[in-house]
């Protein structure tokens, strides 16, 4: 028998119950979830499917709108496809879903206002664990506005370093959107496959940074670290297999008829939709519009590298798919072409510890595997930003599926809203 | 509030419930473990509800009444007092069939699926079929920072999982705060609103953490030896593990 080991935990538990308040509600009531001023009995509320008339919150309100032959399905927060703790209360005809109502906020972690807190370089690492996925391009858009608040030239070897880096993240992204996408519509083995070309993109990214996830790794001015030799001879040793492991990681999917038929047509977004959503990144592309940030509004080193901007026209799931797979052999383009054409020099400018910017404001963007990703930062003179607003395509891209989702069935609801690759961290911020 | 501290040990809950060894010819639970609908307290009794007090206290009420502490799954009967190597080997087969529930909160969800895919297969060490339906599951990973939104929906997850079930804490986020400590939105550490039985810090864990924590797991459930611990909100991994 194990021994019994007594917590503090406990004793201090029993402290606070004490100070707690008395119960103000009577016996076998709760507060509705919905509003806190309704009183639910315990027993009777809960799994009662239908609510007493006439309705005390907004939610047993609309239960009385619905129309013949409707229902309310809740879907989430713990849910495993909506990529994160989304909620979805959905309005469904038959199996055609007629109206949502997503719910958000599961994972607001103060982000914002942690930031007003930190010090220029504390507030890199809040930002990191914004888009998970793809946390260099989290960092980037906020450290370039902050190069724009400080009026910093960046050397060539961190830009080149930078675009290096970002572009292994977006092939890892979207890898990760491969799997997922696949998953959603019911097949297993396309994430057992993408998950083995991302874990080798985040070795080879730990080699450098120093971490698997939230790298961490841009600095005001420059980058943390420069290209080490495990980096290199991992990024090597995966170059030289790269192509034909993503060819038939692709063709898995691509010649696969169930999923071609699956995704085609579904979902489907006009470009005028898009862009009164504001949709950007391949979302958007996949209607037809060739909008990317680093060919429109170039930064960093972009306008010396050669790539193409791959569009499509359908606007549909099997679209956004096929577009992203696209992406993926520009940016092994682009890495090509930056391990060519590095510069030797410093990785750093040169700046104070203490970063002191000019009162003012920054508006700066970049291209990520999602979209565009911007950061506003003001600057009133101190130590500490006074706000750094971040604006997330993942957010963005997810009001258009109140849009999207109306008319299609139900078992299509995960694959659109996964076609669209939002990551919640992102939205909830 | 004036609750009876429960008696000490790990079997005063069984004791307790003597009723069901006075009933003659039982072979089964007796009565049902009603788990009541209450939900989960915060620390900060002004965050919700406008400042109103909160009307959940519930799993310290619900511990001091010493329900839902028992195995379901054990044998009823004169062997729920006493272990027996029929407990210590229905351990041995709990330790290497764990099924994990589905269930990830954020960025250490993505490090929880790489420890589940190719790369690190943690089929090989029995804990792979990630169950989405939490009365299919053993064990609950927290994975990502806990708001306080999502800190109801994943208590009642907790509740809705069958006993015997365990619970890793994975990452920063969830064994103290992390780097979201002195958010206004955040629980620092799920250990404040349910038991823990194996901690992995990390921002995040590497996956071979996580294979480790639940190794950790593992060799936790064989040392019980049938007996199932007190469970108390805090660390319940006893020392020497």
């Amino acid at each position: 028998m194990p021994p019994r080991v007594s917590c503090g935990r406990r004793e201090r538990d029993d402290e606070m119950t004490t100070e707690t308040p008395p119960r103000a509600t009577p016996k076998g009531t709760h507060r509705s979830a919905d509003d806190p001023n309704v009183l639910l009995q315990d027993d009777y509320d809960f799994y009662e499917p239908i609510p007493p008339y006439p309705p005390r919150t907004e939610r047993e309100a609309e239960f009385y709108t619905l129309g013949d032959g409707e229902m309310f399905l809740n879907m989430g927060p713990q849910h495993p496809s909506t990529h994160g703790v989304l909620r979805v209360v959905l309005k469904l005809d038959g199996e055609r879903v007629v109206d949502i109502d997503p719910v958000l906020g599961y994972l607001h972690r103060g982000v914002e206002k942690l930031i007003e807190n930190a010090d220029y370089h504390q507030t890199i690492s809040q930002v990191d664990p914004l888009e998970y996925i793809s946390s260099l391009f989290c960092e980037w858009a906020p450290v370039t506005a902050y190069e724009k608040l400080l009026d910093v030239e960046v050397p060539r070897r961190a830009e080149y370093i930078r675009v290096l880096s970002g572009e292994l993240n977006r092939i890892a992204s979207h890898a990760l959107f491969m799997g997922w996408f696949a998953l959603d519509l019911g097949g297993l083995t396309p994430i057992l496959w993408s998950f083995i070309e991302r874990d080798e993109i985040v070795e080879m990214l730990a080699a450098l940074t120093g971490q698997r996830m939230l790298f961490n790794y841009f600095r005001i001015g420059g980058v943390n670290g420069d290209l080490n030799h495990e980096f290199m001879s991992r990024l090597g040793d995966w170059m030289s297999r790269a192509v034909s492991q993503i060819e038939s990681n692709i063709s898995l999917l691509n010649e696969n008829e169930i999923f071609t038929r699956r995704a085609s047509g579904l979902g489907v977004v006009d470009t005028e939709t898009a862009l009164r959503y504001c949709m950007t990144g391949s979302n958007l592309r996949a209607t037809g519009v060739p909008f990317d940030l680093r060919r429109t509004h170039p930064y960093s080193i972009y306008p010396e590298l050669e790539f193409d901007i791959p569009t499509r026209t359908e606007g549909d799931c099997l679209a956004r798919y096929l577009l992203r797979m696209e992406e993926i052999k520009q940016s092994l383009r682009i890495i090509d072409q930056c391990l060519d054409k590095m510069p030797d020099g410093p990785i750093m400018a040169k700046l104070p510890r203490l970063l002191r910017p000019r009162p003012g404001r920054a508006w700066s963007a970049v291209e990520g595997p999602r979209g565009v990703y911007g950061a506003y930062a003001i600057s009133d003179g101190t130590d500490q930003p006074f706000r750094l607003k971040i604006h997330d395509p993942s957010f963005i891209h997810l009001q258009a599926v109140g849009a999207l989702l109306p008319g299609h069935l139900l078992a299509d609801t995960m694959a659109i809203m996964a076609s669209l690759d939002p990551v919640m961290g992102g939205v909830d911020k | 509030m004036t609750t009876e501290r429960p008696p000490a040990g790990p079997l005063a809950g069984v004791a307790a419930k003597s009723t069901a060894l006075i009933v003659p010819g039982s072979t089964a639970v007796s009565e049902p473990v009603v788990v009541r609908n209450d939900l989960w307290s915060p620390a900060d009794p002004t965050a919700y509800f406008g400042g109103q007090p909160p009307t959940e206290t519930h799993l310290r009420e619900f511990g001091a009444t010493m329900e839902g502490r028992r195995d379901d799954a054990r044998w009823s009967g004169i062997l729920e007092i006493i272990p027996t190597k029929a407990d210590i080997v229905l351990d041995l087969l709990r330790a290497n069939s764990l099924w994990p529930l589905l269930s990830g909160l954020a960025c250490c969800a993505i490090e929880m699926m790489s420890y589940a895919t190719s790369k690190n297969d943690i089929d090989r060490f029995g804990a792979f079929p990630f169950r989405a339906s939490p009365r299919q599951a053993d064990v609950l990973i927290v994975a990502g920072t806990l708001t306080t939104k999502m800190a109801g929906p994943l208590l009642r997850l907790w509740e809705q999982m069958p006993e015997p079930k365990w619970c890793v804490a994975m990452g920063d986020c969830t064994c103290s705060g992390g780097r979201y400590k002195r958010s206004y939105s955040t629980i620092e550490g799920i250990d404040r609103i349910m038991p823990v039985d194996v901690y992995v810090p990390g921002c995040p864990p590497r996956p071979e953490g996580l294979i480790f924590g639940m190794m950790k797991l593992q060799q936790l459930i064989k040392d019980r030896r049938g007996h199932w611990p007190e469970r108390a909100i805090g660390p319940t991994v006893p020392a020497g593990i």
